[in-house]
């Protein structure tokens, strides 16, 4: 320990002055955030508005439909996670096998406790063992799916949309029951973010791979899409998508400003993951193509056999990077289009009566990036162990 | 009008006629940009017949095999393989690669599927053959090629004469009626040219037609039928291998043989 320091931190003067100095201001730093934290900090704002921050004005009673949405979405992707080919890495024993969980989900864990206590209801702890259970379920039916020979053999295009059924269907029966001026919080941004990224995806493959077409006319038009598209300013895009949506389709049916949100984030983002795919094809030798072609493939063949399942899981890094850009872009949303997201929700509770001049922006502010920061966090780590366990640059 | 015919390569070895030739080629020219690659070829071969093609590097011998299955589209002049002509028409390309297997230098094998998968995906994905079909067709190859036991194996565990072996495997699994080789021992290691030839001899003694760009030429002494001496563009002389390795006729050639052997 003391060898540890002196090679490490004190090796010379001028190491000795810099770790000192160093250390003396993150101490600092993490002295007032500590403070701030627990002494200062006026949290009762992030508890009474808890909510709000969550799910905006939604109606209560229907409060079951969220929650029920909500480990729908859980079961689907644990199933696809757990479905997921088994990786190379040695079995776990079950000890070792809680630390893992506790590294990978923990802070999801910690953030779902914070909640519960924060809203001060047992219902909140019930849909959080709900959510357990669906996570569960949806890892049993993936497992199933990898190990059962009788389930095996269902080809994915039923099994995909079977898993994924419950949730779609509780998402769209939430929108009917209630209106979309209804919704607000964090439930936006999350779902926002959602559906763009399921749309986003296939739209961003075809814009790939029409770049590298070998006719003219496609290769222009996309071409023109992605480079069009990445020049302009998210922001103003959105801002655009307010006003401008109506020179496209009649102003009878006008969409909400949730829909044009989701239309510019999923345009936006399809145009950036067809960049990064590209990167990807680029990156298959062109012998490979050759191979496939020597062999009587044809072209979408080429395609979905061969160099984009290639393609796709070297890029996996920086999709989940453009996910989670995304995902955070979703607060310029609430700005731009005037939606009642979670990030507007912070500034405007500070108006209230009770908390109307007293500087509470700061928790509330915190409160909503803490939301955002874990989300990301734990994309991002999964993402990493994913391309591990994909082996890219090992095969 | 044609240069290039030193000697005639349209004719066959053996007592072949004319309409036993599977690949004809007739004035074909490719050119890159600027450069001609291939001058006005003319050139068949028939079936069961074994054709090497040696040549010195950058003589046009790859690109003219690649014309054959149309990785590089020619410039003039026309492709007849088993009666369909090369043309733009997409589905005669298609047929035609049905019919031609390719053996790359650089083995090409697709490395996020298994050997089996490899050799199965073509057969399935192309000629609609069912799944456990099709693995025990490739079984089968992968033992024809003596490696049945890496049938479970991705393409990046195998030694490279391994990885050529299962590209051979992988093409004859869509039962070709003509096998390209574009310098398959190339990009090998000393010690394992040996079992690539080896399988590749085995599949001449089996009657596979086959058209083979090679610079081993203690096998194409062995296995060919005809040898194919090419350079610049042209072909400049055309023989059996006695013909050819003991009394070229040519400057070109006579020059060629002395470098290399």
């Amino acid at each position: 320990m003391i060898l540890w320091l002196r090679r490490n931190l004190f090796r010379s003067i001028w190491d000795s002055i810099t770790t000192i100095v160093f250390g003396g201001i993150a101490l600092w730093f993490i002295w007032i955030s500590i403070e701030f934290v627990f002494i200062t900090g006026r949290w009762e704002i992030v508890e009474v508005n808890l909510k709000l921050f969550l799910v905006g004005r939604f109606p209560e009673e229907l409060m079951w439909l969220i929650g029920a949405s909500m480990v729908a979405i859980a079961f689907w992707v644990a199933a696809v996670a757990g479905g997921s080919p088994l990786g190379t890495e040695p079995r776990l024993r079950l000890a070792e096998r809680i630390v893992d969980y506790v590294r990978r989900f923990g802070l999801i864990f910690a953030l779902a406790i914070l909640l519960v206590v924060l809203s001060n209801s047992l219902d909140s702890l019930l849909w959080v063992g709900l959510l357990g259970i669906g996570v569960f379920a949806g890892r049993v039916v993936g497992r199933m799916r990898r190990d059962n020979k009788i389930i095996q053999k269902l080809p994915g295009i039923i099994w995909q949309p079977m898993i994924a059924t419950p949730a779609i269907a509780l998402v769209i029966f939430t929108l009917l029951e209630s209106t979309l001026e209804l919704w607000g919080g964090f439930l936006i941004n999350f779902y926002m973010a959602l559906i763009s990224i399921i749309l986003c995806f296939p739209l961003g493959l075809l814009l790939a791979l029409g770049r590298r077409s070998s006719f003219p006319v496609i290769r222009f038009i996309c071409t023109a899409y992605i480079e069009l598209i990445r020049g302009a300013p998210l922001f103003v895009l959105l801002l655009l998508a307010g006003v401008a949506l109506e020179f496209f389709i009649p102003p009878t049916i006008s969409p909400d400003a949730v829909f044009r949100g989701i239309t510019v984030f999923t345009l936006f983002t399809a145009a950036y993951l067809a960049e990064i795919v590209r990167g990807g094809l680029q990156g298959i030798p062109s012998g490979q193509i050759e191979a496939g072609k020597a062999l009587g493939l044809s072209t979408v063949k080429i395609n979905s056999l061969i160099t984009l399942p290639q393609a796709l899981r070297s890029v996996i890094p920086a999709q989940i990077g453009q996910f989670i850009s995304l995902f955070k872009d979703t607060t310029l949303a609430g700005v731009a289009l005037n939606l009642f997201d979670v990030m507007t929700v912070g500034k405007v509770i500070t108006k209230q009566d009770d908390f109307l001049g007293q500087g509470l922006i700061y928790e509330s502010l915190i409160f909503v990036g803490l939301l955002f920061w874990v989300v990301s966090y734990v994309m991002s780590k999964e993402s990493q162990r994913l391309e591990k366990r994909l082996g890219v640059g090992i095969r | 009008m044609s240069e290039s015919v030193f000697t005639d390569a349209t004719k066959m070895s053996g007592d072949r006629k004319a309409e036993d030739a599977i690949v004809v080629m007739r004035g074909v020219v490719k050119k890159f940009k600027d450069f001609v690659a291939l001058k006005q070829i003319d050139f068949a071969v028939g079936r069961q017949e074994v054709v090497v093609v040696i040549g010195p590097s950058g003589s046009g011998k790859s690109t003219l095999i690649r014309c054959i299955n149309r990785l590089e589209e020619h410039d003039q002049g026309e492709i007849i393989v088993d009666g369909t002509e090369l043309t733009m028409d997409v589905k005669n390309i298609q047929e035609i690669r049905k019919e031609t297997g390719m053996v790359f230098q650089s083995f090409n094998l697709f490395p996020h599927l298994t050997v089996l998968d490899n050799i199965s995906l073509a057969p399935r994905q192309v000629r609609g053959m069912p799944k456990a079909e099709a693995e025990e067709l490739s079984r089968e190859l992968l033992e024809r090629v003596k490696i049945p036991e890496q049938a479970d194996k991705f393409p990046a565990q195998l030694s490279g004469g391994q990885q050529q072996r299962v590209a051979i495997a992988r093409s004859l699994a869509m039962k070709p009626k003509v096998m390209l080789f574009d310098e398959p021992t190339s990009a090998l290691d000393p010690e394992m040219i040996n079992e690539v030839l080896d399988s590749i001899k085995q599949l001449a003694s089996e009657g596979m037609t086959m058209v083979v760009v090679t610079h081993e030429m203690g096998f194409a002494r062995e296995v060919a039928d005809r040898v194919v001496f090419m350079a610049d563009g042209e072909i400049v002389e055309v023989g059996t291998p006695t013909e050819l390795f003991d009394s070229p006729k040519e400057p070109r050639t006579q020059k060629f043989l002395a470098q290399i052997l």
